[in-house]
């Protein structure tokens, strides 16, 4: 009885220590982050700030004008998501419901793709933006990321669990294939839109290299990005940066608390399937 | 080809549209952004390829022999299978230690913790690595103020693998202990309970039974982590940029220097298909071990 009780409090101990040592840093920026520049590089430190300002933010939002960089972070997340759900769902639906020469070879393909490390095609896809002159326009960000193998995986998954009764049943009542996707599986598929919407939307709003490469323009420039030039151009105004990371890393977190339960059952079912 | 129409008849015209459609569209997307690409990067590896210069000449296999005959490269990959092997190990072991204890009876606050540790996987890279580039700070950083010590994390060649490593393990974890912990919920219950009955101690239950049945969870977490730190690169390029010396040089922080910032996209293709080579072979490794224990 007592052996488990000391267990117990080791467990407890192990698990808290852990969680503290998780979330520190996430604490300590957003300390510092309301901390003036005197105060971050005195020698005397505190964790919590003195006499906390928000100035930071405001300088961060106008003088490096992140407030553009921020939206335009959220345009690509959120129009890269919408694509990418819709276009998995269909070719899913697709991949997973008709029968038709070379379905096989065709889903073999795109699963294959899943083990390419990114690393080997980017440099021929930089060359093959270059090349239709698409290099510092929106559709060298959205036309590469059409469709992703993952999610046709998932989407295919999912649409195993339709029964095929029911599009038959739609059918006789004289349904199109058009009307059937959308209006039966679709709705059907909830789960697994809300899954690939999460692991979509994080992708592409900590994307770093590609939209580096393809936009020019410094005003077209994504979140991650902007933080990595204004690091260098305002190297010593930690202040200021410890308030530009806040920026990028607070909305996601807040997101996160609301539908966490969503978040972790995604990637549970994503590591089974896969 | 009359069987295979009898096989499988088209059911309406609409379903020929969307059939075609999606076909057509997923051809098309995965010949240009995968295959195509993949074959480019190939040929393009036997060429003077310089996009700034307009250069595109056929150089034979002077790229292969500079990147094999390259020490830099060889450093690079011997950092990058060090660097993968500890960060996956660690990940492994964390999250199997992790998620065992959550899995526990008597833990409270389960769904808090396994939220609090998922919290660093969801932050975007940059961000975070910048966080942590200032938590590597020697005057005000706060791990040197939580050690009190004076150690120049980043620039002292004994450190700052170390610290890369720390910022990866400390972002990653949280993914093994959601995805182990699955695992574990997933197991049979009867198969523990019985060998509880007959006085097996908690040790002898996780060896040998929850370990081997949790096997393809594991051996997931470590294909999947293999593939993705042998390509680590935001990590280094916002900590040390492969500094000091070449101590933090990765072989994906190569491929991107090489290729865009000197703009020698030969040279890296033939960087990156060896790269690619490697964790494919890897990938091949790992299941065989595995298959190996099965039997």
């Amino acid at each position: 009885m007592k052996r488990s009780k000391t267990a117990s409090i080791v467990l407890n101990g192990v698990l808290l220590v852990c969680s503290l040592a998780t979330i520190l840093p996430f604490l300590w920026m957003l300390a510092s982050s309301l901390k003036t520049n005197r105060e971050i590089s005195t020698l005397a430190q505190s964790f919590l700030p003195q006499a906390p300002t928000v100035e930071n933010y405001a300088n961060a939002l106008q003088k490096m004008n992140f407030l553009r960089y921020f939206g335009n972070s959220l345009l690509y997340a959120v129009s890269l998501t919408v694509i990418t759900v819709y276009t998995s769902a269909i070719a899913g639906f697709v991949l997973c419901k008709y029968r038709f020469r070379g379905r096989q070879l065709l889903f073999g393909a795109i699963l294959a793709t899943m083990m390419v490390p990114g690393v080997v095609t980017i440099i021929p896809r930089y060359s093959i933006m270059q090349a239709v002159g698409w290099l510092d326009t929106w559709k060298s960000l959205l036309v590469p990321g059409l469709f992703t193998s993952f999610g046709i995986f998932m989407m295919r998954q999912s649409c195993m669990g339709i029964p095929d009764e029911m599009l038959e049943a739609a059918r006789i009542d004289g349904g199109n294939e058009f009307y059937i996707f959308h209006r039966i599986a679709l709705p059907m598929l909830r789960n697994a839109v809300s899954s690939i919407a999460i692991f979509q939307f994080l992708w592409a709003w900590e994307d770093y290299l590609w939209p580096y490469l393809m936009m020019r323009s410094q005003n077209k420039q994504v979140l991650s990005v902007a933080l990595n030039m204004f690091s260098g151009r305002y190297s010593t105004d930690y202040a200021g940066l410890f308030a530009a990371t806040a920026i990028a890393i607070i909305p996601v977190v807040i997101c996160y608390l609301f539908f966490q339960r969503r978040f972790i059952e995604g990637i549970a079912s994503a590591a089974v399937k896969g | 080809m009359n069987a295979l129409i009898r096989k499988h008849p088209l059911r309406s015209r609409s379903e020929a549209v969307l059939r075609n459609l999606v076909v057509v569209a997923l051809i098309a997307f995965f010949i240009t952004f995968f295959f195509a690409p993949i074959l480019m990067a190939f040929v393009g590896s036997f060429h003077l390829w310089n996009p700034l210069k307009g250069q595109y000449q056929w150089n034979g296999i002077t790229n292969w022999k500079m990147v094999l005959n390259n020490s830099l490269f060889w450093r690079a990959m011997g950092n990058t299978v060090w660097f993968s092997v500890v960060a996956v190990v660690a990940r492994v072991f964390i999250g199997l230690l992790l998620a065992s204890a959550l899995h526990a009876k008597r833990v409270k606050w389960k769904s808090l913790f396994r939220t609090l540790y998922y919290l660093p996987t969801i932050t975007p890279m940059v961000a975070v690595a910048f966080v942590w580039k200032f938590m590597y700070q020697p005057q005000f950083g706060l791990l040197n103020q939580l050690l009190n010590t004076k150690i120049n994390w980043l620039f002292d060649a004994h450190y700052a693998m170390s610290a890369i490593l720390l910022l990866t393990i400390w972002k990653d974890f949280g993914y093994a202990v959601v995805i182990l912990l699955g695992g574990l919920y997933s197991l049979p219950t009867d198969c523990l309970e019985a060998a509880e009955i007959d006085g097996a101690s908690a040790w002898q239950r996780f060896r040998t039974i929850t370990l081997p049945l949790l096997q393809p969870t594991i051996l997931f977490i470590v294909i999947t982590s293999l593939i993705s730190y042998f390509q680590t690169y935001i990590p280094v390029m916002v900590l040390t940029q492969g500094g000091p010396g070449t101590q933090t040089y990765l072989a994906s922080y190569i491929i991107y220097d090489q290729a865009f910032v000197k703009y020698n996209f030969g040279y890296s293709s033939a960087i990156s298909f060896v790269l690619f080579l490697v964790i494919a072979m890897l990938t091949v490794l790992s299941f065989r071990i595995s298959g190996k224990n099965d039997g």
